[in-house]
């Protein structure tokens, strides 16, 4: 993160958002001082941006094996340790385990899912962050951070591509 | 998987003359209560052995055939896997299936599961609401059922019990005709007698291997019942 | 008749793209206002109704529950031999009601339907509501409710767990997953509308806002990982409510008792399932369209057409099923199924059993073939109602109608309801009072999902033809 305020510039469209961006890569400002916050989801190829990753697929495989290995304790391990028999079944029955040990599988998957986007977002979060109340009346917001040597080409620039409002932010709370 | 029969009893359905004392010796020995006539109209009645009746023939040759039907002590019970907190196992020392009153938080599903439909419920509070000094009558040996709570015939199990821990006190065998349960005790005709199928000398057994043809109910299912009814020479129709 | 006689495609009414809500588009600004509009106008019969549902709820519901733990299960019309009855219909019915929301939501999504787009919340309200509904009922129907925490598999002192081979634990937890699942996948999406709601929003809402939305802003890195999470929900939550329909019909498949001993009952449950919901849906969306500000122009005819084609479509799939278990069940000879299809058919309950094929057959197959009908969204209603009332007769016609024919004549009986009519009213009370309060907390229509829609479509000419033309932005 090199030196310089942090600004903030808000597009109605995202075809000048792209070439706002393109921009300020020209003028130097690297991708990673860059932030695009949008109010709908656009995808890193729309805007030309390195591409994001994520460990919540991962997480989620993690959840499936525990959800598995709880599943498989509870129906072969219980019946074990604590034997009962009904019904002429044998005491390990495959079958009936599937049904649950499927159950578990699938909610450790979707809830480690859940979690995982909630821990990797660091949700909740509601300190005082960069944001325009307008992103979510769908307009498009690039955050960057201005060295102060290219200041007036940055306002320049970004205003003749059309943005609505180029401005030193503080952030707020949100 | 199946295992082998021990208590078992054969029911005679031609010395069964439909006097239901089997019934009542039954609700006598195992506090099972009585619901009034309003509930018994709705087919609420909660006693563990019924008598059914089948009749043949036309007037005035009627004919009416009798078959005491109480829990089959299935070897392979449907009644049991389907209970979700286990209040129903199979007892592996006795070859019977028991009935854990304190277990059962009611679902009823042992109920439905079973094709013989020999389970009760307890719809209300049926013994506490006994007036004095009925109350005074109930067998001290047995539980005595609130609400919410399936049961069954257990093939007086209290009995068993007994007769088992007595027998190992003196330290030795149980004999044969020692001790039955209230239904076999009260029947005035011995229709109902019981005993061990694990024993080839016992009554019961002897009356299995006799030449009287005999049935399982509902042998086709595979619940490997342990009530071995015998058919009368004339045969039943059902 | 000349060629001029013949009216261009583009005068017909229908195929005005405007129609069309992914081909209308409105700035941001405005929808999001309109909804925020919708959500927070309550008006003095919003408030009487409200007022209605709850009294039904405390007093059919939960007062009616609590006399009957209090007097004993007699009190309800259940005796031998059918010791399951309107309690249990009830459940199997909530839960077919339930997965409506899935369908619509995740099914429809992994196809790519965009019709789906401002329904998906509304209809998966219906199944968290539905499942809330459902989940009561396994704990109304237990004997002993104050020891319903014995099937909850936990370490205890008593060295004693469920029984993992009953089907009725495998229920708690299928219906337990389902219902967590559905919370999340409700919450999932709804986390940039709530942002947009604390954005414009003062007082408590700001707060219950600002707090429920986590502090989203719409960072790419946010929305990468909304949308992976939201595409594994998608595809995961779909055997999740396979199976839980699935389960519930075992248990009845996996008896003894004839009629329920069927093989064929996991897939016909959930077709069920998939028909009532996707009327209910129907139903819930024309209510909400005529009762709820500025829904005209989220939810439109194409979306009942839609609906109303997929409802026609189960139709066919649930008549399928049915007529396979009537015709085994009339053809194989199996004494103890002949005698519980004869009571059905022909014995004490045929006015229901006709009743019902009427319902669910008849009416579907003589109206929903009409574009004009399926357009219409209280012609809609009223078929949805039908066809909803018609399964739930199917089902009060499994549950306990079929066990009153069990193998020995001699405990035949037949079954009526008691205390269970009024406590199922005060579950309906309780579906609708939850969905009502739910309205006026939570925006019904997903903003962002439809805008997403409407950049992704636009009108292309192919020949002397305009059509609508989609994307795949996602």
């Amino acid at each position: 993160m090199s030196e310089g305020a942090i600004h903030l510039a808000l597009f109605k469209e995202i075809d000048p958002a792209v070439k706002a961006i393109d921009t300020l890569r020209g003028l130097g400002i690297p991708d990673q001082d860059m932030s695009i916050i949008s109010g709908v989801p656009y995808s890193d190829r729309m805007l030309g941006r390195p591409m994001s990753w994520t460990l919540v697929p991962k997480l989620a495989a993690a959840g499936f094996i525990l959800g598995m290995l709880i599943g498989v304790v509870l129906n072969l391990g219980t019946p074990l340790q604590y034997p009962i028999h009904v019904g002429g079944m044998p005491l390990i029955s495959i079958p009936t385990s599937l049904v649950l040990t499927f159950e578990f599988s699938m909610l450790g998957l979707l809830a480690f899912t859940f979690l995982g986007v909630v821990w990797e977002s660091a949700f909740p979060s509601f300190g005082p962050k960069e944001y325009h109340p307008g992103i979510s009346d769908g307009q498009i917001a690039v955050v960057f951070t201005c060295p102060p040597e290219v200041h007036i080409q940055v306002h320049q620039s970004l205003e003749a591509l059309g943005a609505s409002w180029v401005h030193r932010t503080e952030a707020v709370d949100i | 998987m199946t295992d082998q029969p021990k208590w078992g009893l054969v029911i005679d359905m031609d010395r069964c003359n439909g006097c239901t004392v089997c019934i009542t010796a039954c609700s006598m020995e195992n506090n099972v209560p009585y619901v009034g006539e309003d509930d018994a109209g709705y087919g609420r009645s909660m006693q563990w052995i019924r008598v059914e009746r089948y009749w043949e023939g036309e007037y005035p040759n009627l004919v009416v055939r009798f078959m005491p039907v109480m829990c089959q002590q299935c070897g392979v019970a449907p009644c049991e896997p389907v209970c979700p907190v286990y209040a129903t196992l199979h007892s592996e020392a006795e070859q019977i299936n028991l009935q854990v009153y304190n277990r059962c938080v009611g679902t009823r599903y042992c109920g439905n599961n079973c094709p013989y439909v020999v389970r009760q419920f307890n719809w209300f509070d049926y013994s506490s609401d006994m007036p004095e000094p009925l109350n005074n009558q109930f067998n001290p040996d047995v539980t005595v059922r609130r609400r919410g709570v399936m049961e069954k015939c257990t093939f007086c199990i209290q009995r068993i019990r007994r007769a088992e821990e007595t027998a190992n006190a003196e330290g030795r065998e149980l004999q044969d005709g020692e001790f039955e349960p209230a239904c076999a005790q009260a029947c005035p005709s011995d229709a109902i007698v019981f005993g061990l199928l694990s024993n080839p000398d016992s009554q019961v057994s002897h009356l299995v291997r006799s030449a009287r043809s005999q049935r399982l109910l509902l042998e086709e299912l595979g619940t490997e019942p342990r009530v071995i009814y015998l058919k009368s020479e004339r045969g039943l129709r059902s | 008749m000349t060629a001029n006689s013949v009216p261009l495609p583009q005068t017909r009414a229908e195929e005005d793209p405007h129609q069309h809500l992914l081909l209308d588009p409105r700035p941001r600004e405005e929808m999001n206002h309109m909804v925020m509009e919708a959500m927070t106008a309550t008006s003095r019969p919003y408030w009487v109704v409200i007022g209605i549902l709850a009294t039904l709820v405390a007093v059919c519901l939960f007062g009616a529950w609590l006399y009957m733990i209090i007097k004993g299960m007699g009190v309800a019309g259940i005796r031998r031999p059918t010791y399951w009855g309107m309690f249990i219909t009830n459940f199997v019915f909530w839960i077919g009601i339930s997965h409506s929301g899935t369908f619509v939501s995740a099914i429809l999504r992994v196809f790519k339907a965009e019709f789906r787009r401002p329904i998906t919340r509304a209809a998966e309200l219906m199944t968290a509501f539905g499942l809330a509904a459902a989940g009561l009922y396994p704990l109304i129907h237990l004997g002993r409710v104050w020891l319903a925490y014995w099937i909850i598999p936990y370490p205890n002192q008593r060295w004693l767990w469920p029984n993992f081979r009953s089907p009725l634990t495998w229920d708690m937890i299928a219906i337990t997953t389902y219902l967590l699942s559905s919370l999340m996948y409700i919450y999932l999406p709804l986390i940039p509308d709530l942002a947009m709601a604390r954005d414009r929003s003062v007082g408590w809402r700001y707060k219950l806002y600002r707090g429920m939305a986590l502090g989203w802003r719409g960072t790419e890195a946010e929305w990468f990982r909304l949308r992976t999470a939201i595409q594994i929900f998608a595809f995961a939550i779909i055997p999740v409510m396979f199976s839980v329909h699935t389960i519930v019909s075992w248990d009845f498949a996996v008896t003894k008792t004839p009629g329920w001993h069927s093989s064929i009952f996991g897939p016909f449950f959930v077709v069920g399932a998939i028909y009532s919901g996707v009327s209910a849906v129907a139903m819930i969306l024309s209510l909400i369209r005529g009762s709820m500000l500025n829904m005209k122009y989220f939810i439109r005819e194409e979306h009942f057409d839609a609906l109303g084609k997929l409802m026609l479509v189960f139709s066919f799939t649930w008549t399928y099923f049915y007529f396979n278990e009537y015709l085994l069940a009339w053809y194989g000879g199996d004494q103890s199924d002949f005698y519980v299809w004869n009571a059905l058919t022909r014995g004490p309950y045929m006015w229901l059993w006709l009743l019902m094929l009427f319902l669910n057959i008849a009416v579907p197959w003589l109206t929903l073939w009409n574009k004009r009908v399926r357009r219409n969204p209280w012609l809609l209603f009223a078929i949805g109602f039908m066809i909803n009332l018609g399964m739930y007769i199917e089902r009060y016609l499994i549950v306990p109608l079929m066990i009153t024919r069990s193998r020995f004549p001699f405990v035949w009986d037949n079954y009526s309801p008691r205390i269970e009519l009024v406590m199922s009213v005060g579950t309906l009370s309780l579906f609708l009072l939850l969905y009502a309060l739910a309205s006026r907390l939570i925006p019904l229509i997903p903003v962002w999902e439809v805008q997403e829609g409407q950049l992704a479509f636009r009108m292309r000419r192919i020949g002397k033809m305009e059509v609508p033309s989609v994307s795949e932005i996602e």
